[in-house]
């Protein structure tokens, strides 16, 4: 009895002061990305690019994780953060909630971004350059309901193609959450046919990650612009004058290239609001965007 | 003190007390007493719904509080006397003056051995005279109780009788048991289906009077 | 015998009830859809052989989260919960209770989410809220149950906290505890579940490394989940809740901060209809509505109700299994060992993560979400109902095996296993509606759809028909109840098993 008493007593003052960590220094940046790949290393993934802009710009800088791309808006749009590394989409949507929010800087690669339009072998589909229109009736997966590269330029060129809404094309169509997951599932067989970022693609090909005596790329899209880095309008307020211009500064001079792989970039360039215009009208052409 | 004119009574749906008249007068003890189902339980309930300020009530369930002590359970007939705080501090920790005078009471009643003893754990005769000792722990004009000795034993009834006699000056008592309403109250009212049937000073009845209620 | 097995209402209803999930599933799309499930299943049960503790600090972060959302929430939900328990009686507090209950936690967090971010008010509201509507119903109805002699001789110039706490609450005091204590476990699995939309308790960690087929890391969560649940009463003890309750702000406490424009945002733009915002024609604003009602809305509801449906008659039938496995009258101790040990580890996990676990071995199908439902809601009811077999005492020369079973358990028992069952419907039908964020093209997947898109004003339209629905299903369920004469003819005051069933 007594020592039951005194184990919950020690375990009560473990949660006590397990948890002092209360930060509350106000002048925090805080920034987000969408989780469009392997969740368990997002925190891996980004806390070292916290350190890097930590440094750059003499403020503290934290990065914190969240679960969707929508949360990453909200967080966006409710200035929980200030700075994000979004998709095309993504951005789109969070420029739009947030008025004076500008994109800062994208990925080289981001300015010809793809999408491939993976298939399980046992489907019999072959690579070819032209729209495999032989996926109707398959079984579909896109990435996360709110992803450029897993969900918004697939569907437009899918539609485009086969003249049908997805719903009416394919026999059943899920979304996987993300874009390992994507490959992981067109894989098992889960799923016979599904759409994925070409960047985590090629990045999980190199790793070794893919089995290719079971799935491989049928189609590529068109290239369309993507990710992109977006502050918010109203930093230079809070962290004084031309912080905007220093934040984007940072980016571009990442040369590091141990960090880069980890979006993964071969380098960032400069980019405005404007570049995103193809997406947004995308976006309305099938429906995402009022 | 009471006055009841043409009073009709209801208990569950059902007419239980028809046409009822009654004067009672400051001082006077009145037993209540017929058959089981003749209406002196509605009659008690009526009066203390016409009379509530200042009366103590023992009702036929006691109206104990079991997980309370038994010390707390006659406290509560003086809640009224104490603000909210004071209560509140007395449930957590009784007060001493409060629990002296409650000891007082219940040794009186045989009781002071169970001063905090959960009233869940006593006997049903210890828990009639603790509901009792609430009502003298109470005080007030009028006392109205409702069998308030069916459980206890001859000779107890008759100190626990005299307790609350001796605590009120006037006093209703609902009594199945005709000897002690002859013996210890002064008026005696027969009830018979809801009906007053017999309303006259104890002095000049006897049992066999009474017999024909039952 | 006659009662249960001729033409009795209870009888006809049963059999109405198989015939319309039988009629179910032909609108359901039950495949297996995985090409190699049993791989994946395989790999599953490895990684219960070598649970990965590596992460061990995340790990106890996780825990530590979700223990102090579920405290913070039940806590403030079970103070609010008592006090419109007093004021229970006012009509409109009894609809928005009901009303506030039917919706699901997870789809009160996506709300949150919109309103507070990232900030720890966001789960603490997505449990308090729906929980301290459902205490103010269970603890009016303990008040309203309960012994209220004590109050007749009090006089009536007492104050009325005074008299409530020396009147009523003493001997009330072992119910509300009971039913409090067990609403804590539940309030462990909602706040576990949470992690699944972005809290930082156990369902993040747990979500992300199913998503990677980080298997053992899974278990290492899951088993720790377990130990949790199973050693509740020895760490939730009257003495140490205030420790507890002023510790957990701390584990929860991150630097996001509210604003108050925010909040006025979601209410005044973001949850009004688009066509109101834009200031859309009448027709233009009917083409909205019609769409969003035929294209989502209507599916969604016709999938949740065949959802429903079928998991609640799979639940049944696995009740009917599982209740022998515990009862004296089949099993000798070690088998009546065996079998508690399985139904507690399928009560014990929510029948979310359950869902979660066999979605991602089958893909995403109807089968998944029926399974696991079943296997939960058959192991709460199977429990129950196994232990009210036990206080049936059968002749000496009563038969034994299967005739035991039909001739002298399942006919003293049906009524109970009915009433239990029904009680668990509006239950079922709310799960039913959620695990469509799994995929499921329930209404949880169009209101999850439209949360993504940030059409909030879709989703709170859709959230508040999912709501209807159940209020629809809750009173059905009660109407049934009083037809058939169904009560559950143990004391609410002296089990928490009727509240078990409930809620």
């Amino acid at each position: 009895m007594k020592l039951k008493l005194f184990l919950s007593l020690l375990f009560s003052a473990l949660i006590l002061f397990s948890n002092v960590a209360l930060s509350a220094t106000p002048k925090t940046l805080v920034f987000s990305a969408i989780p469009d790949q392997d969740e368990t290393r997002l925190k891996q993934r980004f806390d070292d690019i916290a350190k890097y802009l930590e440094q750059k710009l003499g403020v503290p800088v934290k990065y914190v994780p969240v679960k969707s791309y929508a949360a990453v808006i909200t967080a966006f749009r409710n200035n929980q953060v200030q700075l994000a590394w979004f998709g095309g989409l993504s951005g789109v949507q969070a420029r739009l909630k947030v008025p004076g929010s500008q994109a800062i800087a994208q990925g080289i690669e981001d300015t010809k971004f793809r999408t491939y339009i993976i298939a399980n072998h046992s489907t019999g589909l072959k690579p070819s350059d032209k729209f495999p229109t032989g996926i109707a009736g398959k079984t579909f997966t896109f990435g996360s309901k709110g992803s450029t590269s897993g969900r918004l330029m697939p569907q437009y060129y899918i539609e485009k193609h086969m003249h049908k809404k997805v719903g009416d094309i394919f026999k059943r169509v899920g979304f996987s959450g993300n874009h390992s997951k994507t490959i992981a599932l067109v894989q098992s067989g889960a799923y016979e046919v599904g759409a994925v970022n070409y960047q985590v693609w090629e990045k999980e090909l190199k790793e070794g990650k893919i089995d290719t005596s079971k799935v491989s790329v049928i189609w590529k899209t068109p290239t369309y612009p993507d990710y992109q880095w977006t502050i918010r309008g109203d930093v230079d307020k809070v962290w004084g004058k031309g912080f905007t211009d220093k934040v984007k500064k940072a980016l571009l001079e990442l040369k590091d290239p141990e960090l880069l792989a980890r979006f993964p970039r071969s380098g960032f360039i400069e980019a405005k609001n404007s570049d995103y215009q193809p997406i947004l009208d995308t976006a309305k052409s099938i429906g995402l965007i009022d | 003190m009471i006055q009841l004119q043409s009073e009709n009574a209801s208990y569950q749906g059902v007419k239980t007390l028809h046409d009822i008249d009654l004067k009672v007068s400051e001082g006077e003890k009145l037993a209540l007493v017929g058959q089981s189902g003749s209406g002196k339980s509605t009659l008690i309930k009526l009066i203390y719904e016409r009379y509530p300020v200042n009366t103590a009530l023992v009702p036929q369930d006691y109206g104990l509080v079991n997980h309370l002590s038994v010390f707390h359970n006659v406290y509560m007939g003086c809640l009224d006397q104490h603000s909210t705080f004071y209560n509140l501090v007395n449930l957590i920790r009784p007060k001493a003056d409060q629990v002296e005078m409650v000891r007082a009471i219940l040794s009186g009643l045989q009781l002071e051995d169970y001063l905090f003893r959960p009233v869940g754990r006593l006997s049903g005769g210890q828990k009639q005279r603790v509901a009792v000792a609430r009502s003298l722990f109470q005080k007030g004009h009028l006392l109205l109780a409702d069998e308030p000795v069916s459980s206890v034993d001859e000779q107890q009834s008759r100190v626990v009788l005299k307790q609350m006699l001796n605590g009120f000056s006037t006093v209703v008592l609902a009594l199945h048991d005709i000897q002690l309403a002859l013996a210890f109250c002064d008026r005696i009212i027969g009830l018979e289906k809801g009906r007053i049937v017999l309303d006259s000073p104890a002095k000049r009845l006897t049992e066999q009077d009474l017999l024909s209620l039952y | 015998m006659d009662s249960v097995y001729k033409h009795s209402r209870a009888w006809k209803v049963s059999w109405l009830f198989v015939l319309l999930a039988g009629f179910s599933l032909f609108f359901s799309d039950i495949e297996i859809i995985s090409l190699e499930p049993w791989q994946e299943l395989k790999r599953l049960f490895l990684g219960l052989l070598t649970p990965d503790w590596s992460n061990f600090s995340e790990i106890i972060q996780a825990f530590l989260q979700t223990l102090a959302f579920a405290i913070l929430g039940v806590a403030g939900g079970s103070a609010v919960g008592f006090l419109l328990a007093q004021i229970f009686h006012w009509r409109w507090i009894q609809i928005s209770c009901a009303f506030i209950r039917a919706i699901h936690e997870l789809f009160w967090a996506l709300i949150f989410l919109q309103i507070f971010g990232l900030h720890p008010l966001t789960g603490l509201l997505a449990i308090g809220l729906p929980y301290a509507a459902t205490f103010a119903k269970v603890y009016a109805e303990i008040l309203e149950e309960g012994d209220k002699s004590a109050l007749q001789a009090i006089s009536r110039n007492a104050s009325t906290i005074s008299t409530f706490f020396y009147a009523r609450l003493p001997d009330l005091w072992e119910h509300f505890k009971t039913y409090t204590s067990y609403r804590l476990e539940c309030g462990l699995r909602s706040s576990a579940i949470l992690g699944f939309v972005g809290l930082p308790t156990l369902g993040y960690t747990l979500s992300s490394a199913f998503m990677e087929g980080h298997y053992s890391v899974v278990w290492a969560l899951l088993l720790l989940f377990y130990l949790l649940i199973a050693t509740i009463r020895y760490w939730v003890r009257p003495a140490l809740l205030p420790v507890y309750i002023i510790a957990a702000p701390f584990i929860v406490a991150n630097d996001s901060t509210i604003s108050f424009d925010n909040v006025q945002r979601f209410f005044t733009e973001d949850i009004i209809p688009a066509p109101i915002m834009r200031g859309d024609s009448l027709s233009e604003s009917w083409h909205w509505l019609s769409d969003l009602l035929v294209n989502q809305a209507l599916p969604g509801i016709a999938n949740t109700v065949v959802l429903t449906q079928i998991a609640l008659v799979a639940s049944g039938i696995l009740t009917l299994l599982f209740f022998p496995l515990i009862s004296s009258h089949f099993f000798k101790p070690v088998g009546r060992t065996l079998g508690h040990v399985l139904l507690v580890i399928l009560r014990t996990t929510p029948e979310y993560i359950l869902a979660y676990i066999l979605l991602q071995l089958w893909g995403p199908s109807m089968l998944p979400a029926i399974v696991a439902l079943a296997l939960h809601n058959g192991a709460i009811i199977g429990h129950l109902i196994g232990r009210y077999s036990l206080e049936i005492q059968l002749r000496a020369d009563a038969g034994r095996g299967l005739n035991r079973y039909f001739y002298e358990l399942l006919p003293r028992l049906y009524g109970q296993f009915l009433a239990f069952l029904f009680y668990r419907w509006e239950i079922i039908m709310r799960e039913s509606a959620i695990l469509g964020i799994l995929g499921i093209a329930t209404l949880g997947f169009y209101i999850d759809s439209s949360i993504q898109e940030l059409h909030f004003d879709k989703a709170m339209i859709l959230i508040f028909i999912t709501a209807l629905l159940n209020v629809l299903v809750d009173a059905l369920s009660r109407y049934l109840r009083a037809k058939l004469r169904l009560t559950t003819n143990v004391d609410c005051r002296a089990s928490n098993d009727y509240c078990t069933a409930r809620e």
